[in-house]
């Protein structure tokens, strides 16, 4: 290393005349990544590093931004009642989230893969409520799991089943979330789909003549096989559940975090606390938390699959 | 071909170079702005004193607003134009954004150190803005032209932090109690007296109860939330007018008197089942499927304005007013309300020509104006009273408005103070839970109360 620039400064005319190839496409390198090293850069890195330095603050937008020290978290530990609420609701749904969608969409996708007849349409009915998003399906949904007058509790009237108030009873605001998100399994579905039908057939024939059952094949050659996938998708999953927010705002009375809080998940709380009242010191601590505790499952996660997820090729 | 090559490569190197400068500086003084933004809109506050430039050209302002709906707009905009025609000096142009961003978008282009030069916004929350600099201190312009006393007064308490007025009242809102006439004859009940306090509201309720089997075709009353009122403004109502936090950073959540608020209303959910509640509810619309125009309620509480739904699409149903019951005979009929305030965002440019647009938007003839084309209470006291005989409204509009206007007197706005600002995230689930049943309602309360103490004591030095 100590060379190199002792070297380069002996050959500096020769230099001067010409670039050397590699360090030409170096250059024409960095010039074709710029558009994203600047983006980058000036719209994501900056104003992260900004808003690491704000949560030391009590940067309020508009007329301070004194440094506090570690004064925001203690107070997000010790004295705010709201914050381990909102981080508890996050946990709840995460939890019971991420597994539920993982399972439905490998089903489905299992379900789907066995060549009956009509596979298309129900691919494409499956698939068509990950494409539909956003308000339109929180109010859809609202209809729909209305206490009375709803879809849903009708039905279950039908079978002489009570339903419950839905988003209007504490204990169901998030189990109404989950089944929600349920119902958009199909993005998941088709990336299972796609792996599924990567599965070479010769092994299922080759397990077929050992005598392997139905559920044999499934668990010892297609799950293996699409390990890959599963994983992807927890991660991403993960990733998203924590960062609930969109669901509680639209479906909660005036955005407040419904019934007795029961919908106030981290980031909306967060996002009260910035432009609500304007803390929003406090707000990007919280937001740095967030990323703590999402950055270590994942890493966790990753830990962890080397002990369960197959690569084809590799050595395990 | 080489040497062209080699250009090419380093003009295209420039050009990165340079985009990145840009768009980094573009970025750096978005939030450079931000940080070093106090010292600037000093400046821009410090012209305020000094006498404004002989106006070569006209100061153009631009004032946001979130009125864009097809009755307000051409309201709002007639006003300004108004203003416009009445001297040569200012031209206001009105810029409309839609209710969830317009405050949003507000604080950042305060943020930004480009703020409109007017705005609308929340009555409740002026001490907040005030306190952190997002909004201008009108003393001095007040010190010149001294107009508090065309407010009213509940009204005016809410524009002043420390002693000081941050924004001047616009316009208002009071709540009484609708009730239906015919439906009171149906039962047997006097159409002209209608109930003067809780007790009384109850016992009419139960009569004008109308049941076939078991189903409920319609309910007298409810109190909470059916219509424009909830449990908060009983518990005001029921505590002779005091709300929750105030000023001085007091909290009263925890009285004997809301507690028998929250149990009074858990008696109403209890007698009429809580399926029945939420079938209702579930079913309430706006216009025809207005629970009171429909008939399924034979009373509820409602704004004023309530009445211009009446008049388009209720033109069948007879109806009275009266002010809100109350919580024991001689307790006081109080009322709540809200609404909103004009002010000068921090950092405008033309503070003195602002002032001078929104002395005009609260003076008598454009709070006129406004008052009968939308049937709104408005902060200008002679505007109130000349719009209660205005030719413009029918008779029964000229009834209800002087109502609406006589009724502000027990009319309680209860601003947040700026040291509690997100209180009700704290309270709002504690009764959640008495509502529901979870908590009877003075362990909830109690809760609350520490809660908020806590919240006070933290924020307020």
């Amino acid at each position: 290393m100590n060379n190199a620039p002792a070297d380069s400064r002996l050959k500096k005319p020769a230099k001067r005349r010409r670039l050397t190839v590699e360090r030409r496409e170096a250059l024409q390198g960095y010039v074709f990544v710029s558009p994203w090293l600047i983006g980058f850069i000036c719209i994501t890195l900056g104003p992260m590093l900004f808003s690491l330095y704000a949560s030391f603050t009590n940067y309020n937008i508009t007329s301070r931004m004194d440094f506090i020290g570690f004064d925001n978290f203690v107070r997000m530990f010790t004295a705010d009642s709201l914050f381990w609420k909102s981080l508890g609701n996050t946990l709840y749904y995460v939890v019971f989230m991420v597994p539920l969608t993982t399972v439905g969409a490998v089903l489905l996708a299992v379900m789907l893969n066995q060549g009956i007849p009509g596979m298309r349409l129900f691919r494409t009915i499956f698939y068509l409520p990950a494409v539909l998003s956003g308000v339109g399906v929180y109010i859809l949904w609202m209809q729909l799991l209305s206490p009375s007058t709803g879809l849903i509790n009708t039905l279950l009237d039908f079978f002489g089943i009570t339903g419950p108030a839905w988003l209007f009873d504490p204990d169901w605001t998030k189990p109404s979330l989950i089944l929600m998100k349920l119902w958009s399994v199909g993005g998941g579905m088709l990336l299972y789909l796609a792996s599924l039908q990567g599965v070479p057939k010769q092994m299922y024939e080759a397990a077929e003549i050992d005598g392997a059952g139905l559920f044999r094949r499934f668990r010892t050659i297609t799950l293996p096989m699409i390990t890959p996938i599963i994983f992807f998708d927890i991660v991403t999953s993960t990733i998203g559940g924590f960062q609930v927010f969109q669901e509680a705002y639209v479906m909660s009375e005036s955005g407040e975090g419904g019934p007795m809080n029961s919908m106030v998940f981290f980031n909306l709380h967060m996002w009260n606390k910035a432009f609500k009242v304007f803390d929003m010191g406090y707000a990007t601590g919280m937001a740095w938390v967030l990323f703590m505790i999402v950055m270590v499952l994942t890493v966790i996660n990753l830990v962890l699959a080397k002990k369960w997820v197959y690569y084809e090729g590799s050595d395990r | 071909m080489k040497a062209k090559k080699r250009l090419l490569l380093l003009l295209s190197v420039m050009l990165t170079m340079s985009l990145l400068l840009a768009a980094c500086a573009g970025g750096n003084s978005g939030n450079g702005g931000n940080a070093s933004n106090a010292p600037a809109s000093t400046d821009g506050n410090k012209e305020a004193t000094d006498p404004p430039a002989e106006p070569a050209e006209k100061i153009e302002l631009d004032f946001w607003t979130f009125w864009g709906s097809e009755t307000r707009r051409p309201i709002i905009e007639k006003m300004i134009a108004d203003f416009n025609n009445s001297q040569d000096r200012i031209v206001v142009k009105h810029t409309f954004l839609p209710w969830g961003d317009v405050w949003t978008k507000n604080l950042a282009a305060i943020a930004a150190g480009n703020p409109p030069d007017v705005i609308i916004n929340d009555i409740n929350t002026v001490a907040q803005r005030a306190s952190s600099k997002q909004v201008v201190n009108l003393a001095e312009f007040l010190a010149k032209d001294s107009i508090q006393s065309r407010f009213f007064p509940e009204l005016w308490n809410t524009v002043e932090f420390e002693g000081e007025a941050y924004a001047l009242p616009f316009n208002t809102d009071t709540r009484f109690l609708y009730y239906n006439k015919d439906a009171f004859a149906e039962v047997g009940l006097n159409p002209e007296s209608p109930p003067k306090t809780w007790e009384e509201l109850e016992a009419y309720a139960v009569k004008l109860d109308k049941k076939n089997g078991s189903r409920y075709e319609r309910v007298g009353f409810y109190p909470n939330n059916w219509g424009n009122w909830g449990w908060d403004s009983w518990m005001y109502n029921a505590d002779n007018g005091t709300g929750f936090v105030d000023k001085e950073g007091n909290v009263t959540i925890n009285t004997p008197n809301k507690v028998e608020a929250l149990n009074w209303i858990n008696k109403w959910t209890a007698r009429l089942g809580e399926s029945t509640v939420n079938a209702f509810k579930a079913e309430f619309g706006s216009q025809q499927a207005d629970p009171f125009i429909s008939g399924k309620v034979a009373m509820i509480n409602q704004t004023a304005t309530f009445y211009t739904q009446l008049r388009d699409y209720g033109q069948d149903v007879n109806f009275g007013i009266a002010p809100i019951p109350e919580f024991k005979e001689g307790s006081g009929h109080y009322s709540s309300g809200g609404g909103f305030v004009i002010e000068i965002p921090y950092g405008a440019k033309n503070p003195e020509a602002s002032w001078e647009f929104m002395k005009f938007m609260t003076d008598v003839q454009a709070q006129e104006y406004w008052a009968i084309k939308n049937f709104d209470n408005v902060a200008n006291i002679e505007a109130s009273e000349k719009a209660a005989t205005n030719a413009e409204l029918d008779e029964k509009g000229k009834m209800v408005y002087s109502e609406a206007v006589k009724n502000l007197k027990d009319t309680k706005i209860f601003p947040i103070p700026e040291f509690a600002p997100d209180f009700r995230s704290l309270l709002n689930p504690q009764a959640d839970a008495a509502l529901l049943g979870q908590k009877t309602p003075s362990e909830a309360l109690e809760q609350a109360q520490k809660e908020v103490e806590a919240l006070v004591k933290a924020n307020k030095k």
